[in-house]
């Protein structure tokens, strides 16, 4: 049988629950007339427990044609595009402090206008670098955002 | 000699001196400004399908941050109700709904647009948005007075009700599977609790992280589930630049017949908006449904919805634009936001150190005047930006998605960034992207997590004050008259829809 999304993603909130009930015990839990900070993420924790353990249940039951709608994930070439765009932000933000902003921004752009479809790499190099120097000009010299300089500019 | 007459006299007094002083406030040049651009961002991000009011209005908050409470206020609110104009242009030149709210419109305005009739469909769209918006307005300038001075009344407990069914309502009336809205709003409970606890400061969650004793922060949540899901979720089917319907200028001007046969439905889907509003739920879609079937029913023609009929246009239009007014009643006059957007909205309250609350009114008139006045302002504005400007906004559309999901991402990860500049937020806006885009292709409603974030804090709150105040006896905290009725309600709620359909189960054994 093949993992499929649902049940994993109620497992997923099971365990969380799970974890975070049993860090809700170590907080102090008061008494009934002074409630200590563990009581409210103690409540918090059982509901999310009470609400995924017959959700998940249900959705490993469930035939799994009935599953094949609710989880029309991408395939091939629009899973690619998805990935591409996920790993582009993490670029950027992983190397927003050793690279300065202007770099990053520019090389987001750029991956993003490649990965949703520009096919000119002339348009896409300048686009990139308008928009770095026009967004850097925006948000660090007018709207004051201390953005990271890196390594090119300090 | 008539008791009754001089107080309802003073009530209108009130509310009269109380909107010329809003007006006052609102006639500033900032919040002047403030209000334009609030409803310019609006009807951009509702022309836009993609990034809706809340994406855009968390991108904003930060910005606020050098503005007073209730600049800021105005413009966000402006980005709310402005939402709603643009998203009918969308719906009615491509077939695409440009907001939630938009879908139903898409029906007949589509079919108008292809009859030619754009234009029509349009200014309709855009005068039946005006005229209820307008309506909505007056009634929460109304409304919410009486409303704040009952609440003055609330103690923890009701206000631990009213939060708590506020939640089950919205996980109820969201759409889909109410249980899996239920989990949303124990995530969203569950991210709430980490960092500072209220009342002692201990730290919870926060894995020795000194900044996330902050805790999660609304702007990255908010940007992440809906701005970069949203972008996600675009990059898996990417299409070209939308067909669109050219519409000329002088086909904007819908005929008399027609106008006729508009401005009832216009009417009654600003009544209907209202009081849907007022609902904890997502008011905005919910009214236009509601407003499409009632024009439906009474129509003398239904025959003609589903093929063009202009009811079916300006019902719904209206109805989505005095439902923002009326989701505002609860948020201004008791403190507690029932729609996400109006929870963003409190959120940013909270940011700028404002109490929300039933005092609010009272102690910060120029708040609650100075955003209902400049919501008369805002309205008339955007019945300009959307008549004879409906052109520019629609070309908005021209511009390539690819160039367009750049631009929206770089505005979020700057946007999220600028709040604490925080690397930390970064990858919360990233994982909260991830866990957005997931939950949505799994068909999880998003709203109630984020209410459930911002509610959550006040939640633990009132329950802890009410147990204290009760010395530990939950009877005697909930059997308190309006605390027991409030959960009633939620009870009731959430059992109905199982008890319906068991009767329904009984009637038709062979069906089972």
């Amino acid at each position: 049988m093949t993992l499929r999304a649902l049940p994993v993603t109620f497992f997923c909130f099971l365990v969380l629950g799970g974890a975070y009930l049993a860090g809700s015990l170590n907080l102090p839990m008061g008494s009934a007339d002074r409630p200590g900070a563990g009581l409210y993420p103690f409540l918090v924790g059982i509901t999310l427990i009470a609400l995924s353990v017959p959700l998940f249940i249900r959705s490993v039951r469930q035939k799994e044609t009935q599953q094949e709608k609710e989880e029309a994930f991408p395939k091939g070439k629009d899973l690619k595009r998805v990935v591409a765009v996920a790993l582009t932000i993490v670029f950027f933000i992983v190397l927003l402090k050793p690279l300065g902003y202007t770099v990053c921004s520019a090389v987001l752009m750029g991956a993003i206008l490649r990965f949703l479809g520009l096919r000119s790499w002339e348009k896409i190099v300048l686009i990139s670098i308008l928009t770095a120097a026009i967004s850097y000009y925006l948000f660090a010299s007018v709207l004051d955002v201390p953005l990271p300089r890196g390594i090119l500019f300090s | 000699m008539f008791p009754f007459r001089g107080a309802f006299f003073s009530l209108n007094m009130d509310s009269l001196q109380g909107l010329a002083y809003g007006f006052g406030v609102a006639f500033s040049g900032p919040n002047l400004l403030a209000c334009f651009f609030g409803v310019l961002v609006g009807t951009v991000v509702g022309v836009l399908p993609g990034i809706g009011p809340i994406g855009a209005m968390a991108l904003l908050i930060p910005s606020t941050f050098a503005l007073g409470p209730t600049t800021a206020l105005i413009m966000l609110a402006g980005i709310y109700y402005g939402s709603m104009y643009g998203g009918s242009t969308t719906t009615i030149l491509v077939n695409v709904p440009g907001e939630a709210a938009s879908v139903v419109t898409a029906i007949d305005g589509y079919q108008m647009a292809r009859k030619g009739r754009a234009g029509a469909a349009l200014a309709v769209s855009a005068v039946g948005s005006f005229v209820a918006g307008t309506l909505g307005i007056v009634a929460l300038m109304f409304f919410a007075p009486p409303l704040a001075e009952v609440a003055l009344k609330f103690g923890p407990p009701e206000y631990f009700a009213l939060t708590l069914v506020g939640l089950i309502f919205l996980s109820q009336l969201g759409g889909g599977s109410a249980i899996k809205s239920f989990l949303m709003v124990g995530f969203g409970l569950l991210l709430g609790t980490v960092g500072m606890e209220p009342i002692s400061g201990l730290p919870r969650f926060t894995f020795g992280q000194l900044q996330l004793g902050q805790g999660v922060e609304l702007v990255p949540v908010a940007m992440g589930l809906y701005g970069i899901g949203e972008v996600l979720m675009i990059a898996e089917r990417i299409t070209g630049i939308p067909e669109m319907i050219k519409v000329k200028f002088r086909e904007l001007f819908p005929t008399v017949a027609e106008w006729k046969r508009a401005f009832p439905p216009m009417l009654r889907g600003g009544g209907v908006g209202f009081f849907i509003g007022l609902i904890p739920g997502p008011a905005a879609i919910l009214s236009t449904f509601a407003s499409y079937a009632l024009e439906k029913k009474i129509s003398k023609h239904p025959q003609e919805f589903g093929k063009g009929a202009i009811e079916g246009v300006a019902g719904p239009e209206s109805a989505n634009n005095s439902a923002t007014a009326g989701a505002m009643v609860p948020l201004l006059a008791l403190g507690v936001p029932f729609a996400p957007a109006t929870a963003m909205l409190l959120g940013a309250l909270i940011i700028h150190g404002v109490q929300p609350g039933p005092l609010l009114m009272s102690q910060q008139p120029e708040i609650f005047w100075g955003v209902v006045a400049s919501m008369y302002i805002g309205n008339l504005m955007l019945l300009i930006l959307n008549l004879p400007l409906v052109g520019v906004f629609a070309s908005i559309l021209r511009l390539p998605q690819h160039l367009l999901m750049g631009l929206i991402l770089l505005l979020c990860l700057v946007g999220t960034y600028s709040v604490n500049n925080s690397l930390l937020d970064l990858y919360i806006l990233f994982g909260m992207g991830g866990v957005g885009y997931i939950l949505r292709k799994l068909k999880f409603d998003m709203a109630p997590l984020i209410l459930a974030l911002v509610l959550g804090p006040m939640l633990e709150k009132t329950l802890r004050q009410s147990l204290f105040m009760s010395r530990g006896d939950v009877w005697a905290m909930i059997s308190r008259p309006l605390t027991a009725a409030l959960l009633l309600t939620g009870i009731t709620v959430i059992v109905l829809p199982h008890l319906l359909r068991l009767m329904k189960c009984i009637h038709k054994p062979s069906k089972g």
